[in-house]
C-alpha cells in the first residue's frame, strides 16, 4: 500500500515539483496552498505518513500548522518536514520547537528530499 | 500691570511652535530622503539577482533537457536520472524570485507609505510614525542570500559586485537538518 504526503506551500509551483518527486517514489500525495488549507484537508482524520510544508504563506503560516497538527492525536508523530527559503536559525529553532521533525531549505534537490523522508518515516 | 511681554505672549508663542514643527517636518523628509537613497541600490541589486538567477535557470534547464532528450548511447540512465533531479531543482527558480520580487515590491509599498505620510504636512502624527520604517526592510527577507546581497549593497565600497543569490559560500550550512 502506498504511503500519504501532505505537500503543504502556496507556489504551485513548488507543490508540482514536490508531488512529481514524491508521486515517481510512489507516493499518493494530497496538496494544500496554505495551512488553513492543510487543516480542512486533514480534518477528517486522513492518513498521512509524511508532511512536507513550506513556512511563508498567506491564511497560516507553516509553523502554526505543525501545531494545529500536533494537537491533533492521529499526527502528533507523524513525520513533518519544513521546505523553505528561510535558513535564518531563530526560524528553525521556532520550528524545531513546534513539533516539526527537520528543515530543508530551497532550492531541493529531489534526491535528497527522497533520502531525507526515507530517514524520517517510520521502519 | 501687565508688560508689553505678557500682552503679546500668546502672539509671539505661535511663530516659535509653527518654526520648530516645520523644522520637524524637514528633518522627517531629510531621513526619509536618507534611508530612500540607501534603499533604492538594495532594491535594484535584488531585481539583478532576479535576473542572473532566471538567466541561469533558464541555461540550466536548457543543458539538462538537451541530455534527457538526447538518443545517445553514451548517456546511461543514471546520467538522465541525474538531469532530471537538475530539471526539478532548476525549475525552483519561479518560487524563490517570486518571493524576492515580493520583497522588493514590499519595499516600494512602505516608501509610497512614507511619502503619503510625508506630504500630509508638518502637523500630521502618522509621518513622524513612518520614520525608520524603511530600515525595517531587512527583516522582511528570508533568505540569507537576500541577507547577504543587503549588506553588499549597504557597504561603502557597494560599486563591487553584488554576489548573486545563487553562489555558495564557503561556510554555508547543510541545506538540510533533521532535530
Amino acid at each position: 500500500m502506498s504511503k500519504t504526503a501532505l505537500i503543504v506551500d502556496d507556489s504551485r509551483t513548488m507543490r508540482q515539483m514536490v508531488s512529481f518527486t514524491l508521486t515517481n517514489a510512489g507516493f499518493t500525495v494530497i496538496e494544500a496552498e496554505d495551512g488553513r488549507d492543510a487543516v480542512r484537508k486533514v480534518s477528517a482524520g486522513t492518513k498521512l505518513d509524511i508532511v512536507v510544508t513550506d513556512l511563508n504563506m498567506p491564511e497560516m503560516d507553516g509553523i502554526t500548522l505543525i501545531k494545529e497538527l500536533r494537537r491533533l492525536t492521529a499526527y502528533k508523530f507523524t513525520p513533518i518536514l519544513m521546505l523553505t527559503t528561510e535558513s535564518a536559525l531563530e526560524k528553525k529553532k521556532e520550528g524545531k520547537e513546534a513539533g516539526a521533525t527537520g528543515w530543508i531549505v530551497k532550492p531541493f534537490n529531489p534526491e535528497v528530499l527522497l533520502k531525507t523522508i526515507a530517514k524520517v518515516l517510520p521502519a | 500691570m501687565k508688560s508689553l511681554r505678557d500682552c503679546d505672549g500668546g502672539k509671539r508663542k505661535a511663530p516659535v511652535v509653527r518654526g520648530a514643527v516645520l523644522q520637524a517636518h524637514q528633518e522627517a523628509w531629510e531621513s526619509f530622503g536618507g534611508d530612500a537613497v540607501q534603499l533604492i541600490p538594495i532594491l535594484k541589486a535584488h531585481m539583478a539577482a532576479v535576473t542572473q538567477e532566471t538567466e541561469r535557470a533558464a541555461m540550466e534547464l536548457m543543458g539538462h533537457l538537451q541530455i534527457l532528450a538526447s538518443s545517445s548511447e553514451t548517456i546511461t540512465a543514471r546520467d538522465r536520472a541525474a538531469s532530471l533531479s537538475k530539471v526539478v531543482m532548476a525549475m525552483q527558480f519561479q518560487d524563490i524570485t517570486r518571493q524576492k520580487l515580493e520583497h522588493v515590491s514590499l519595499a516600494l509599498d512602505q516608501l509610497q507609505k512614507h511619502v503619503q505620510a510625508l506630504l500630509k504636512g508638518p502637523h500630521n502624527q502618522e509621518a513622524q510614525q513612518e520614520i525608520a520604517a524603511l530600515q525595517r526592510v531587512e527583516r522582511s527577507y528570508t533568505m540569507e542570500a537576500e541577507r547577504r546581497l543587503h549588506d553588499a549593497a549597504v557597504t561603502s565600497d557597494y560599486l563591487e559586485p553584488v554576489p548573486s543569490d545563487m553562489e555558495t559560500t564557503d561556510g554555508e550550512e547543510d541545506p538540510v537538518i533533521l532535530f
